[in-house]
């Protein structure tokens, strides 16, 4: 990162210096022949001219390749001095988040541990209340594990990539869906078609369910799951037959507890960190509309060279 | 069967114990990796259970310096990190497993469950086939004393092959296993995880350890 900002300053300053230069030249080039006008005619006033003229580049170059080398460390130190603070806050914000998660999931576990012990002597009419106190701490820890995630840079290297197809990941988070699914009355239909892309499988596994979770939300029958190649990317795509989402908002969706001005509905993480998976594979997610009006999602990311 | 829990959390360390003795193990709780290194050197648990985040000696630490002193009593780590570091890290110490807080009773006692049949069994330690040594514990391969780095998945496809060296496995076979899949269309995966095993195999003069047997499958030699 400090290399690429120090080489976009130097290729400015390069670009600066050589139209100086050229400048330099040609107007130098042109005195020179005005005055040598009267003798430009004969083989040694054109000689003399062309000489004038190499001392010329020389002397420019002389000045510019020490101009050069000392604008290339000024450019690393100060590309250094901006962004060196930047990654350090970074740094520590990360830190801090994975301190924070560490911290709040202590006492979740407590909560939930205790609760679900607690559950066993129980009367009957009390045992719903243990059960729901142990979600909503799972729930808790899941938001958790999601904004951590999010604390972080949507980089590869957050990843641990090979070649994955993403049919198996399409098939296996269709499976995990399912009992949802089912609860629900939506009818799952899955085509999973081999796409081998460079991924991480459990990211995009999570990418995947996050999109089926939110279809199955938002569906009225149906949710159709796909995973297809497409040229140089893999795709996969997710469709419900629900109200879709309005142009306006289809960017908008994306964002951290965005809420949904149909209904007020928040979207909480999911789609948050569907787009986070998406980016730091190198790739896209793009929400559209299905046929007949539901909502459709694309993931596309770099196939397996 | 008797269980060690290293755990700081008091009310978490007091629900485990409830779920242990629910099923009828005895518990015996401590408080910091110190009193659970002493505890477990004294060799009468048949299994651990070691929160990670301990005062004083973590729960890495703990697991270190037991198999250092040749404790083989499995060991389940708890953690409330769930970085896919973290957990290597909890394996590569000496751990036989590794549980995410908060976490369910039953999987924590299907979990007990698994790494005490662990302890029962005589576990395979590495497979050799073909030349190549697979160390399935330190998760490394080498052919003559020569390493090769590979990956998770790549790894599994090799200790696959080599589980089954001198047989052939067809690609759905393999798929199954490995992705736990069952591929309905085609898919290539099997064939680019063998030219990428292949490729690294090379580096090492592995060359030609992976056979590839036409209309079926793959076949490492025996």
């Amino acid at each position: 990162m400090i290399a690429r900002a120090a080489g976009v300053y130097l290729a400015i300053f390069v670009l600066v210096l050589l139209a100086l230069s050229a400048g330099a030249y040609a107007f130098v080039e042109r005195e020179y022949a005005s005055l040598l006008a009267p003798a430009l005619g004969t083989p040694e006033g054109a000689s003399a001219l062309a000489a004038a003229m190499r001392r010329v580049l020389l002397t420019i170059l002389t000045i510019d390749a020490p101009l050069v080398a000392v604008v290339a460390a000024a450019s690393y130190a100060l590309a250094r001095a901006t962004i060196a603070p930047l990654q350090s806050a970074r740094e520590r914000e990360r830190a801090f988040a994975a301190d924070a998660a560490h911290e709040l999931r202590s006492p979740l576990a407590a909560i939930a541990a205790v609760a679900q012990v607690s559950r066993v002597d129980a009367p009957p009419q009390s045992r719903a209340a243990f059960d729901s106190i142990v979600q909503s701490a799972f729930e808790a820890s899941s938001v958790i594990s999601d904004l951590l995630t999010l604390a972080r840079d949507p980089a590869r290297r957050a990843l641990q990539c090979e070649p994955v197809d993403l049919a198996a990941v399409v098939a296996g988070s269709s499976r995990r869906a399912q009992p949802v699914a089912i609860e629900r009355g939506i009818r799952l239909e899955v085509s999973a078609e081999s796409a081998i892309v460079d991924g991480d499988q459990r990211r995009l596994t999570e990418l995947s369910r996050n999109l089926i979770d939110n279809a199955i939300r938002h569906a009225r029958s149906s949710v159709r799951v796909a995973s297809r190649g497409n040229g140089r990317f893999g795709e996969i795509v997710v469709e419900d037959d629900g109200d879709g989402i309005p142009p306006a908002e289809r960017e908008r969706i994306f964002e951290r507890f965005y809420r949904r001005a149909q209904d007020g509905s928040s979207g909480g993480l999911g789609l948050a960190i569907v787009r986070w998976i998406a980016d730091a594979h190198g790739g896209t997610v793009q929400a559209g509309e299905a046929q007949g009006g539901g909502a459709r999602f694309v993931a596309s990311v770099p196939m397996h060279a | 069967m008797r269980v060690l829990v290293v755990e700081d959390n008091a009310p978490v360390a007091e629900a485990i114990r409830a779920m242990l003795e629910a099923r009828k193990f005895a518990a015996n709780v401590v408080s910091d990796g110190e009193a659970g290194l002493d505890h477990l050197l004294r060799r009468c648990y048949d299994a651990a259970i070691v929160d990670v985040g301990l005062p004083g000696m973590d729960g890495f630490a703990l697991a270190r310096s037991a198999r250092a002193d040749g404790v083989q009593t499995p060991i389940l780590m708890l953690t409330a990190r769930d970085a896919v570091e973290d957990r290597v890290a909890g394996l590569n110490c000496g751990a036989d497993d590794y549980l995410v807080k908060p976490f369910v009773e039953e999987e924590l006692i299907a979990r007990i469950g698994a790494i005490l049949r662990r302890g029962d069994r005589h576990v395979l330690a590495a497979v050799e086939a073909g030349g190549l040594r697979i160390d399935l514990a330190a998760r490394r391969v080498t052919f003559e004393d020569k390493p090769v780095v590979l990956g998770a998945t790549e790894f599994r496809v090799l200790e696959l092959l080599a589980r089954n060296a001198g047989n052939a496995l067809s690609r759905s076979q393999i798929v199954e296993r490995i992705w736990d899949y069952d591929f309905d269309g085609s898919s290539n995966i099997v064939d680019v995880y063998v030219s990428q095993l292949r490729r690294k195999l090379k580096k090492i003069g592995a060359a030609g350890v992976i056979e590839t047997v036409w209309g079926v499958g793959y076949r490492l030699k025996a």
